[in-house]
C-alpha cells in the first residue's frame, strides 16, 4: 500500500486526523477502482473476446459494452443479496 | 493536544471503521467475481435473464450459509 505523502508546507509533518483520513479513504477508492477495472477486464475479455481478430469487431465491441454493464448490475446485485438475508 | 498523535482514541476508532467498510468491500469484490463465473454462463445479453439475477442472489447467500458451516464446524 502506498505511503501517505506529507504535507507540502511547514518544517515538521503534523497530520491531523481528518487529513489522515482523507488521504486514506482517496487511496482506498483509488485501489478499489483499479482492482474493479483490473476485474472487468479479465471477465470481459474471457467472455467477448474468443477468436481475436486482427482488430475488433462489433459484436464483440458490443459484447463489451453489455458485459460491462452487466457486471456492474452483477456487484449491486451481489451487495444487495448479502445485506438482505432473509 | 497533538494533532498528530496516531494513538488518538479517535483515530483509531475511525480506521476500524474503514477496516471493517474495507473487509465487506473486498467480500462483495470476490463474491461478485466468483457469482458471475458460476452464473453468467453464456455472453453478456443487455439484461440479465432473471434466472442468472436468482442464481447471483442466491450465490451470495448460499455463500454465507456456507461460511456460517465452516465457521461452526471448525469451532467444534
Amino acid at each position: 500500500m502506498d505511503s501517505f505523502s506529507s504535507p507540502s508546507s511547514g518544517s515538521s509533518p503534523k497530520f491531523s486526523t481528518d487529513d489522515i483520513m482523507t488521504q486514506l479513504r482517496t487511496q482506498l477508492e483509488q485501489a478499489y477502482a483499479e482492482e474493479f477495472l483490473e476485474t472487468v477486464r479479465g471477465k470481459c475479455f474471457d467472455k467477448c473476446i474468443t477468436k481475436p481478430g486482427s482488430s475488433l469487431s462489433g459484436s464483440e465491441s458490443s459484447c463489451i459494452s453489455r458485459c460491462i454493464d452487466r457486471y456492474i448490475e452483477a456487484t449491486g446485485i451481489i451487495g444487495k443479496a448479502l445485506f438482505n438475508q432473509r | 493536544m497533538d494533532p498528530s498523535s496516531m494513538n488518538s482514541p479517535e483515530l483509531q476508532n475511525l480506521l476500524a471503521q474503514e477496516k471493517q467498510k474495507a473487509m465487506i468491500s473486498e467480500m462483495i469484490s470476490k463474491l461478485t467475481s466468483a457469482c458471475w463465473d458460476k452464473c453468467i454462463t453464456g455472453s453478456p445479453g443487455s439484461k440479465f435473464s432473471s434466472s442468472e439475477a436468482n442464481c447471483l442472489t442466491n450465490c451470495a447467500q448460499r455463500y454465507m450459509d456456507m461460511s456460517l458451516i465452516i465457521m461452526k464446524r471448525l469451532q467444534q
